[in-house]
């Protein structure tokens, strides 16, 4: 709960010495590779003049792709958490025969071309797909709906919870959970009160990380979201389409308050989790 | 409340860490778990908290089997080498954890709770200190810590592993008398896990000394540091010196050194075993015990006087420890000639036992 900032100090006595070149080099390969091409974005959309851009932002089309792309890329972020969790406790306190080939396994969303997968999961959840198939009696459309683009984004964000959570699991004492059923607590207070806690952290980054991979894909939605306007249109697919009609200012606009938007809920993320991670550490 | 372990065995893959224990611990007792690392101490305490399965034998509490309870409900206070505490948790929290977590018809009020913390911070003496997280604390305060949470949920039985291994020796001390003044005033059965010798003669009531999976010797501090039942225990609770021999005629001889035998085993190798404290030193031979020696080295710290020697007939090792009066008295040098003599002497026959 300490939110105090630090006195900024440049020069420090440390053993590496560097400060200046490091931080020289990191600036300037920043200010290369993310703020000039993001300033880029907010130059463009100034050609318009404000009135305009402010017309194209509260467009019913943008403004329902907006909610599109942050609600299914919010719910994404979610699922992953909840089974990233999962899937990174089982890999860390269990041995089990092929762990290490699902270990492995865990990372393949990352390597795939997510147009790969954005096809392979269109045929699957399709009404005559294997998985399809069988939901379709239940009334549950998959491809062509939100629900197929929150299957494609869960399917592309899914290795960042595993890979964040993993390490700070295995960190974790035994001893502590062994304290806690001394306690008296049960298996599940043991979980929620004292394990969680400790991964909070991390599963803060890991959601921070799937919810901002899901902002921005674009491959393997476009196949299964079917791209009906005001329903299942998200907005890196209609920053495409503003593009692909010659319409830059309207495209680099809509970018404009995406980035707005994904910066300050990044940011406030970033606060809480920086918080999680700091309150029980010496001021 | 007694526990009764009986029969205990516990294998873990090849290895044989307990091998049928017996052991009685009275109602009230502060008994001391003493053994080298690797001699199932560490494996018994987890067994009587639950927190490990014997593969056989049984675990009785005041007449109640707990052999097949869960650590939950087997109401243990347990104290690690490591504190264990809650990271993200505060002093207070820590310590209330335990009434917290019971079910909501035996869960305190937040008053009685925040009192009962506040009688426990007040017992390890640190009340100011109740917001802090362990992090911002000293080792020896989150141990105190530790115990506190512990005693919390009044558990009828104190388990604690190697609690003041990981604390300097000043901090070891001042926390070892402690525990002593807090068993005496709340007699809660306490069994506690150590490798110090010193710690568990100094503070236990009785002494449960193990090696390989067995206990060589029970009994209190006086009892196992004067009689030790066999070298293993000799050798584990002190320095000692070797004076090999054989028995010979009735009569022991260790080098020149002769001597009434406490048996009769004619004719056999034995080796008789000699604290420090009872080498008497001498600068002329005042008989034909005394054996001749070279001083090494002498360290004159505090009120004795350890001194290193090398006997003259066989090259082997003794190590004396005398007043510093009578250092003073004989003017002791290094390199210098000297004789000695075992004053007292415990002697074992060499079976299978290997130091």
């Amino acid at each position: 709960m300490n939110l105090l900032i630090k006195p900024f100090k440049i020069k420090q006595k440390s053993v590496i010495p560097g400060f200046g070149i490091t931080m020289g080099f990191s600036l300037t390969y920043l200010t290369l590779l993310v703020l000039i091409p993001v300033s880029m974005v907010f130059l463009n959309s100034a050609k318009i003049g404000p009135a305009e851009f402010w017309e194209i932002a509260s467009s019913e089309r943008v403004l329902a792709s907006l909610k599109i792309s942050f609600s299914t890329s919010f719910l994404a972020a979610v699922i992953n958490v909840i089974f990233g969790l999962l899937l990174a406790w089982v890999l860390e306190r269990y041995t089990f025969w092929g762990k290490k080939l699902i270990d492995g396994l865990i990372d393949l969303p990352f390597a795939l071309p997510t147009a790969v997968a954005g096809i392979s999961l269109t045929t699957l959840y399709s009404q005559n797909g294997w998985i399809g198939k069988l939901l379709a009696p239940l009334g549950i459309k998959v491809s062509y709906t939100p629900i197929g683009i929150v299957v494609a984004l869960v399917f592309i964000g899914f290795p960042f919870v595993v890979r964040t959570v993993q390490p700070v699991l295995e960190s974790i004492d035994l001893e502590v959970e062994e304290a806690a059923a001394c306690l008296g607590a049960t298996r599940f207070q043991t979980f929620y009160r004292v394990i969680l806690p400790e991964l909070l952290p991390a599963l803060i980054t890991g959601f921070a990380l799937a919810f901002s991979r899901a902002l921005g894909e674009y491959g393997s939605v476009v196949f299964i979201s079917g791209n009906m306007p005001m329903k299942t249109e998200i907005t890196p697919l209609l920053i495409r389409t503003k593009l692909e009609q010659y319409d830059y200012a309207g495209g680099t606009a809509v970018a404009a308050v995406m980035l707005i938007i994904s910066f300050i809920l990044l940011l406030l993320i970033n606060i809480f989790q920086w918080w999680a991670s700091n309150r029980h550490k010496v001021s | 409340m007694s526990i009764e372990i009986s029969n205990i065995s516990k294998t873990f893959d090849s290895f044989k860490a307990l091998n049928d224990i017996n052991l009685h611990i009275q109602t009230g007792e502060l008994v001391a778990l003493l053994g080298p690392s690797g001699s199932g101490k560490t494996t018994l305490l987890r067994i009587i908290a639950g927190l490990e399965t014997a593969d056989q034998g049984s675990i009785i509490f005041d007449g109640e089997d707990n052999t097949g309870k869960s650590t939950q409900d087997r109401k243990v206070g347990f104290v690690f080498q490591h504190y264990a505490l809650f990271k993200h948790m505060t002093v207070f929290e820590n310590i209330a954890f335990g009434l917290r977590v019971r079910p909501s018809k035996l869960r305190p009020g937040k008053e009685a709770i925040k009192k009962k913390v506040h009688e426990l911070l007040g017992l390890v003496k640190m009340e100011e200190l109740a917001n802090r997280y362990p992090a911002q604390l000293s080792g020896g305060q989150r141990q105190r810590i530790a115990l506190a949470r512990a005693l919390a949920v009044e558990p009828k039985v104190l388990l604690l592993d190697e609690p003041f291994g990981a604390l300097d020796a000043k901090v070891r001390k001042d926390l070892r008398r402690w525990l002593r003044k807090l068993h005496d005033e709340y007699p809660i059965t306490s069994v506690f896990v150590t490798h110090d010798q010193e710690e568990a003669l100094d503070v236990a009531d009785r002494v449960v000394i193990l090696n390989q999976g067995k206990i060589e010797q029970i009994g209190t501090p006086e009892e196992v540091y004067d009689n030790p039942a066999n070298p293993f225990v000799y050798n584990f609770l002190g320095n000692v010196n070797l004076f090999h021999g054989r028995v010979h005629n009735g009569k022991v001889e260790l080098g020149s050194f002769k001597s009434s035998p406490d048996n009769n085993d004619q004719g056999r190798d034995i080796v008789s075993y000699t604290r420090p404290h009872d080498i008497e030193i001498k600068l002329e031979p005042e008989g034909k015990e005394f054996i001749g020696s070279q001083i090494t080295f002498i360290r004159a710290v505090g009120p004795v006087v350890k001194i290193e020697l090398v006997r003259l007939d066989n090259g082997e090792y003794i190590e004396a420890e005398i007043s510093k009066e009578t250092y003073r008295k004989l003017e002791l040098k290094e390199k210098q000639t000297v004789y000695v003599r075992p004053r007292d002497f415990k002697v074992f026959i060499p079976e299978d036992y290997v130091i």
